[in-house]
């Protein structure tokens, strides 16, 4: 029998696929659809049994389909507000992350001495930050008063900023603002840790800039300011929605992360069903977020047409 | 804009005029001049622009002060930004080291803040002993060094393969499978890792136990699902997709079927694309304490130990009454525990730094 050329190509196509394919099912999409039915199973009778696990279905068991949601996001005395902190948190983080990465890549893309060494510093924390040796240290850090953070930001402890916008009279919005622009600052040590890959991408954003377009704004006299978003921007902005996603989803696996914690601690309880339903919300609520803002910012990227 | 044009006219301008306006100049100032382009050769550099200045109105002068100011001051400003941050980032560097090499002493000295008066390897010697690195069986080093690098190469082989397999071949539901790659890069490991942690409990219609095993991590890097493999997949897939097809084309008609193709045209072009993705996959086998901690009970990697770092401490060196540490005296292990198990990391990094930080730009990852 003759196969044409693309006929063949296509079955070599899964023959390259077919590895993984395995692996994924196995280890990736069975285990994925399993932890999703755990969300509807009896949380007292899932255990580990001989030969497998023991499931019984919330409503065989005589109970309404979201019992567990319910237990979570009612029952759990915790759980919620561990929820809302880490959302918050990743809320103000994630934009603060993309603004200081993207800063200290323009930065780094400009021509000046030791540029290779301030390079390898940024990246740095690439190599640490994801391990559990982040937890130790700010936490000894912290302890021991060393802290440049926390010295930078005893200067911002009087709350000028908050005196400033008093003085100003916008009282309303004053103590939120003030509280993020401390948080901030006091972060100042986790953000700069959790920013390496993303400089990296911008950077590599930076430098596929076509040297054209930079020869034609310096042509027409652009300054450094309107050469950053007239140029630069566009340019980099596909990557913005790339990072953006990227810290979202670094945000999960983060060592200090209240609700994977919670999560770790109901496993180890045998609580399967809860930690199953927690970690599936927290998941659904975090991508629907991510959806709508990558819906949006869509809107304004620009794609170079090829 | 148009400043900026006027300026560069007038300038020409000037420099041609200028023989003639000698006695605006201090006569001192002017060696003797033929040609226009040999102005100022004299003369410093501030004189030239007062002489080139006197020839423009104010707003072409306020232009090139500014210019200037701003091209005077930006260097300070980015040294003092880049020092600045560049300091917190290693603080942390700076504390393990200053704190991991002395005494314990040294901690309740409320004047010792950066360097310490009493050095010492001995912090450095018990933590290592207590970490386990030193004994012939379990060792974490061992343990890490084998299924960090095993894994890798096998991950970096398979995503490898597949992410050419996404890049160059049409065939139908490849869009849907793709979506799944992306699928494992947003999908947190905690999801399945219950199911996952059953599935390895019961392997083989619950025969087999590979709870503990080294199998648990060796089975899904061989099959491109490890650690952040849905990433690694993605970034082959963007460079396999930027090399031209004509190679393809090319292998094709001296007679090479897709694997030779592969294995004979495309790999080779693709080393440093695959050197970056395995040295990233070994930085985060190393750093990986979730996956390993969940899989494993007695096997141990650096990575675990140094998540319970403190509960070791307390067990090897701290269990005796005499020992009396105080919580204050024990941040001197825990640093040198830290120190420890990063210092591998920061070697290769030390020496492969280009390719951590530049093998990115070049394997395609952006475009």
């Amino acid at each position: 029998m003759k196969i044409s050329y693309e006929r063949r190509k296509a079955l070599y196509g899964y023959g390259f696929i077919s590895v993984w394919l395995l692996g994924t099912l196995l280890w990736f999409l069975v285990p994925l659809f399993e932890s999703l039915c755990y969300c509807f199973m009896d949380n007292a009778q899932l255990k580990p049994d001989v030969g497998g696990m023991c499931k019984v279905w919330l409503w065989n068991a005589g109970q309404s389909m979201f019992e567990n949601f319910k237990y979570v996001f009612a029952g759990d005395p915790e759980y919620k507000q561990d929820l809302l902190i880490v959302l918050k948190d990743t809320a103000i983080t994630t934009p603060m992350i993309l603004i200081f990465s993207l800063f200290i890549a323009v930065i780094l893309n400009q021509k000046f001495k030791g540029r290779g060494f301030a390079r390898a510093i940024f990246f740095l924390p690439v190599i640490i930050a994801t391990g559990p040796v982040y937890n130790i240290i700010s936490g000894n850090i912290t302890s021991t008063g060393a802290d440049s953070s926390a010295q930078f930001s005893t200067l911002f402890e009087t709350d000028i900023v908050g005196e400033l916008l008093e003085f100003l009279g916008v009282m309303k919005i004053n103590s939120h603002l003030s509280d993020m622009i401390n948080s901030v600052v006091t972060n100042i040590f986790g953000l700069i840790w959790s920013s390496g890959i993303q400089i990296l991408i911008f950077l590599a954003a930076l430098q596929n800039i076509p040297v054209s377009a930079k020869e034609a704004a310096s042509m027409e006299g652009a300054t450094a300011w309107e050469y950053f978003w007239k140029i630069t921007l566009p340019y980099v902005s596909p990557m913005i929605l790339a990072n953006f996603i990227y810290t979202v989803i670094d945000s999960f696996t983060k060592s200090n992360n209240l609700v994977m914690e919670r999560v770790l601690s109901k496993q180890l309880d045998w609580d399967y069903a809860h930690a199953a339903s927690m970690v599936w919300s927290y998941f659904a609520i975090v991508m629907l977020v991510v959806g709508i803002v990558t819906a949006v910012i869509n809107r304004f990227i620009f794609y170079e047409v090829e | 804009m148009d400043t900026e044009k006027k300026i560069i006219s007038e300038a020409a301008d000037n420099s041609a005029q200028e023989p003639m306006l000698d006695n605006q100049i201090p006569a001192c100032a002017i060696p003797d001049v033929h040609e226009a382009h040999e102005i100022g050769n004299g003369m410093s550099k501030k004189q030239a622009m007062e002489i080139r200045m006197q020839h423009m109105n104010r707003q072409e002068i306020a232009y090139l002060r500014r210019k200037q100011l701003v091209e005077m001051c930006w260097p300070l400003f980015r040294f003092l930004i880049l020092f600045g941050l560049g300091f917190v980032i290693l603080t942390p560097l700076l504390f393990m080291i200053s704190y991991g090499f002395r005494d314990q002493i040294d901690m309740n000295d409320p004047t010792i803040i950066w360097i310490p008066r009493h050095l010492t390897l001995r912090v450095m010697k018990q933590t290592i002993d207590a970490m386990g690195l030193t004994q012939t069986k379990n060792n974490p080093l061992v343990n890490t060094l084998v299924l960090n690098v095993g894994c890798s190469v096998c991950q970096v082989i398979t995503c490898a393969i597949t992410g050419y397999g996404f890049a160059r071949f049409k065939f139908k539901g490849k869009n849907l499978l793709f979506g799944i790659v992306i699928l494992m890069i947003l999908v947190p490991t905690q999801i399945i890792s219950i199911p996952l942690y059953s599935t390895f409990r019961n392997f083989l219609f619950g025969n087999v136990n590979l709870i503990d095993h080294m199998l648990v991590m060796y089975l899904p890097a061989m099959t491109a699902n490890g650690i952040r493999a849905g990433l690694m997949i993605f970034i082959f897939r963007q460079f396999f997709r930027g090399l031209p097809k004509e190679l393809e084309d090319a292998a094709y008609l001296d007679g090479c079927g897709p694997f030779m193709t592969f294995l004979r045209v495309m790999i080779p072009n693709a080393g440093a694309s695959f050197l970056t993705v395995f040295l990233f996959s070994i930085v985060w086998y190393w750093n990986d304490s979730y996956v390993a901690g969940a899989f494993f009970t007695n096997t141990k990697t650096i990575s675990l130990v140094l998540k319970n770092l403190d509960d070791i401490l307390n067990i090897e060196i701290f269990h005796n009454a005499n020992a009396n540490v105080s919580a204050r005296e024990k941040i001197v292990w825990l640093e040198a525990g830290c120190l420890i198990s990063i210092t591998p990391m920061l070697i290769l990094y030390a020496f492969l730094q280009k390719h951590f930080t530049e093998g990115i730009e070049r394997s395609g990852i952006v475009g």
